[in-house]
Protein backbone atom coordinates (compact mmCIF):
# COMPACT_ATOMS: atom_id res chain seq x y z
CA UNK A 1 0.00 0.00 0.00
CA UNK A 2 3.05 2.05 0.65
CA UNK A 3 3.73 2.08 -2.99
CA UNK A 4 0.65 2.74 -4.02
CA UNK A 5 0.38 5.32 -7.05
CA UNK A 6 -2.46 7.59 -8.71
CA UNK A 7 -3.75 5.36 -11.06
CA UNK A 8 -3.02 1.89 -9.25
CA UNK A 9 -6.51 0.09 -8.74
CA UNK A 10 -7.78 0.47 -5.07
CA UNK A 11 -9.32 -2.59 -5.24
CA UNK A 12 -7.28 -4.87 -3.17
CA UNK A 13 -6.49 -2.06 -0.51
CA UNK A 14 -9.91 -2.54 0.94
CA UNK A 15 -12.21 -5.74 0.44
CA UNK A 16 -14.24 -6.08 3.37
CA UNK A 17 -17.95 -5.57 5.06
CA UNK A 18 -20.68 -4.82 2.42
CA UNK A 19 -17.81 -2.99 -0.19
CA UNK A 20 -19.42 -3.83 -3.56
CA UNK A 21 -17.79 -2.54 -6.60
CA UNK A 22 -19.46 -1.71 -9.76
CA UNK A 23 -18.65 -4.81 -11.76
CA UNK A 24 -20.44 -6.79 -8.68
CA UNK A 25 -23.18 -4.73 -8.76
CA UNK A 26 -23.72 -5.72 -12.50
CA UNK A 27 -23.94 -9.02 -11.89
CA UNK A 28 -26.22 -8.78 -9.56
CA UNK A 29 -28.95 -6.65 -11.12
CA UNK A 30 -29.16 -8.63 -15.08
CA UNK A 31 -32.45 -10.05 -14.98
CA UNK A 32 -33.84 -6.79 -12.51
CA UNK A 33 -36.13 -3.66 -13.60
CA UNK A 34 -33.99 -0.30 -13.46
CA UNK A 35 -34.59 2.74 -14.26
CA UNK A 36 -31.52 4.57 -16.66
CA UNK A 37 -30.58 8.46 -16.75
CA UNK A 38 -29.08 9.70 -19.43
CA UNK A 39 -27.01 12.47 -19.86
CA UNK A 40 -29.51 14.34 -21.62
CA UNK A 41 -32.38 13.56 -18.42
CA UNK A 42 -34.04 11.39 -21.05
CA UNK A 43 -35.04 8.21 -18.72
CA UNK A 44 -35.74 4.74 -19.55
CA UNK A 45 -37.20 1.80 -17.50
CA UNK A 46 -36.76 -1.66 -18.50
CA UNK A 47 -35.61 -5.49 -17.53
CA UNK A 48 -31.84 -5.93 -17.71
CA UNK A 49 -31.01 -8.20 -20.03
CA UNK A 50 -27.25 -7.26 -20.28
CA UNK A 51 -24.83 -4.55 -19.44
CA UNK A 52 -20.83 -4.71 -20.22
CA UNK A 53 -17.41 -2.90 -19.09
CA UNK A 54 -18.67 0.28 -21.01
CA UNK A 55 -21.77 0.56 -19.26
CA UNK A 56 -23.82 -0.25 -23.06
CA UNK A 57 -27.11 -1.54 -21.83
CA UNK A 58 -29.36 -3.90 -23.37
CA UNK A 59 -33.06 -3.22 -22.32
CA UNK A 60 -36.44 -5.51 -22.28
CA UNK A 61 -39.65 -4.00 -22.64
CA UNK A 62 -38.35 -0.58 -22.37
CA UNK A 63 -40.21 2.35 -22.20
CA UNK A 64 -39.46 5.77 -22.20
CA UNK A 65 -40.75 7.92 -19.54
CA UNK A 66 -41.12 11.53 -18.51
CA UNK A 67 -40.71 13.29 -14.87
CA UNK A 68 -43.71 12.15 -13.59
CA UNK A 69 -43.30 7.99 -15.02
CA UNK A 70 -45.82 8.69 -17.85
CA UNK A 71 -44.88 6.55 -20.91
CA UNK A 72 -43.87 8.68 -23.64
CA UNK A 73 -42.85 5.85 -25.97
CA UNK A 74 -42.38 2.24 -26.03
CA UNK A 75 -39.62 0.48 -27.84
CA UNK A 76 -39.77 -2.97 -27.19
CA UNK A 77 -36.38 -4.33 -26.77
CA UNK A 78 -33.32 -1.92 -27.22
CA UNK A 79 -29.53 -1.29 -27.28
CA UNK A 80 -28.31 2.17 -24.94
CA UNK A 81 -24.73 2.81 -26.19
CA UNK A 82 -22.68 3.43 -22.46
CA UNK A 83 -21.07 7.06 -23.09
CA UNK A 84 -24.69 8.41 -22.73
CA UNK A 85 -25.38 6.67 -19.37
CA UNK A 86 -25.39 8.85 -15.99
CA UNK A 87 -26.51 5.90 -13.51
CA UNK A 88 -28.57 2.81 -13.90
CA UNK A 89 -30.99 2.27 -10.65
CA UNK A 90 -32.09 -0.62 -8.97
CA UNK A 91 -36.49 -0.28 -9.72
CA UNK A 92 -37.87 -1.77 -6.56
CA UNK A 93 -40.98 0.53 -7.46
CA UNK A 94 -40.20 3.72 -5.01
CA UNK A 95 -38.74 5.65 -7.59
CA UNK B 1 10.24 15.78 7.48
CA UNK B 2 7.21 13.48 7.32
CA UNK B 3 4.12 14.26 5.74
CA UNK B 4 1.21 12.27 5.73
CA UNK B 5 0.39 11.55 1.47
CA UNK B 6 -2.76 10.25 0.90
CA UNK B 7 -3.60 9.82 -2.79
CA UNK B 8 -7.19 10.51 -3.86
CA UNK B 9 -8.71 7.75 -4.33
CA UNK B 10 -7.19 6.15 -1.27
CA UNK B 11 -9.24 9.04 -0.14
CA UNK B 12 -12.37 8.11 -1.53
CA UNK B 13 -11.12 4.11 -0.53
CA UNK B 14 -11.66 5.36 3.06
CA UNK B 15 -15.18 6.46 2.55
CA UNK B 16 -16.73 3.04 1.23
CA UNK B 17 -19.64 3.31 3.77
CA UNK B 18 -20.12 6.14 4.80
CA UNK B 19 -22.13 9.27 3.21
CA UNK B 20 -20.72 11.03 0.48
CA UNK B 21 -21.66 13.76 -1.79
CA UNK B 22 -20.79 13.57 -6.04
CA UNK B 23 -21.23 16.46 -7.81
CA UNK B 24 -21.33 16.45 -11.63
CA UNK B 25 -20.05 17.94 -14.45
CA UNK B 26 -23.08 19.59 -15.79
CA UNK B 27 -24.28 20.86 -12.13
CA UNK B 28 -26.31 17.78 -11.20
CA UNK B 29 -25.47 16.52 -8.22
CA UNK B 30 -25.84 12.96 -5.81
CA UNK B 31 -26.04 12.15 -2.27
CA UNK B 32 -25.74 8.92 -0.85
CA UNK B 33 -23.84 6.08 1.10
CA UNK B 34 -21.12 4.61 -1.41
CA UNK B 35 -20.42 1.04 -1.71
CA UNK B 36 -17.82 0.78 -3.99
CA UNK B 37 -16.14 1.91 -6.76
CA UNK B 38 -13.88 0.93 -9.28
CA UNK B 39 -10.86 2.66 -11.52
CA UNK B 40 -13.01 5.00 -13.66
CA UNK B 41 -14.57 6.43 -10.76
CA UNK B 42 -17.69 4.32 -11.13
CA UNK B 43 -19.36 4.34 -8.15
CA UNK B 44 -22.34 2.01 -6.34
CA UNK B 45 -24.32 4.17 -3.93
CA UNK B 46 -27.41 3.36 -2.18
CA UNK B 47 -30.38 5.53 -0.67
CA UNK B 48 -29.01 8.37 -3.01
CA UNK B 49 -30.38 11.70 -3.39
CA UNK B 50 -30.57 12.78 -6.80
CA UNK B 51 -30.11 16.84 -6.31
CA UNK B 52 -31.03 18.65 -9.84
CA UNK B 53 -31.33 22.24 -9.33
CA UNK B 54 -33.70 22.24 -12.70
CA UNK B 55 -35.57 18.99 -12.29
CA UNK B 56 -36.08 19.18 -8.54
CA UNK B 57 -34.67 16.04 -5.65
CA UNK B 58 -35.55 12.46 -6.66
CA UNK B 59 -34.57 9.58 -4.29
CA UNK B 60 -33.35 6.44 -5.88
CA UNK B 61 -32.77 2.95 -3.47
CA UNK B 62 -29.24 1.69 -5.41
CA UNK B 63 -27.32 3.02 -7.98
CA UNK B 64 -24.40 2.50 -9.78
CA UNK B 65 -23.35 5.52 -11.54
CA UNK B 66 -21.07 6.50 -14.15
CA UNK B 67 -17.68 7.97 -13.57
CA UNK B 68 -17.14 9.62 -16.97
CA UNK B 69 -18.92 13.12 -15.66
CA UNK B 70 -17.80 12.91 -11.71
CA UNK B 71 -16.10 16.39 -11.20
CA UNK B 72 -16.02 16.26 -7.33
CA UNK B 73 -16.52 13.83 -4.76
CA UNK B 74 -16.95 15.12 -0.61
CA UNK B 75 -16.96 12.66 1.92
CA UNK B 76 -19.16 13.04 4.79
CA UNK B 77 -22.74 13.39 3.15
CA UNK B 78 -24.28 16.38 1.05
CA UNK B 79 -24.57 19.86 1.84
CA UNK B 80 -27.29 20.61 3.15
CA UNK B 81 -26.51 18.98 6.32
CA UNK B 82 -22.79 20.65 5.95
CA UNK B 83 -25.50 23.98 6.21
CA UNK B 84 -27.64 22.74 8.66
CA UNK B 85 -24.71 21.72 11.21
CA UNK B 86 -23.32 24.82 10.96
CA UNK B 87 -26.55 27.30 11.97
CA UNK B 88 -26.54 25.22 15.00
Amino acid sequence: MQDMQNGDSPQEVNQVGDTEDPSKFLGDIIGAPVVVKLNSDIVFRGTLQSVDGYMNISLERCREVDHNNKVVRDYGEAFVRGNNVIYICLDDGSV
Amino acid sequence: MTTENVLPLELIDKCIGSPIWVIMNGGKEFAGRLLGFDDYVNMVLEDVTEIDPIGGDKKLPKILLNGNNVCMMVPGGDGVSTFDDEEK
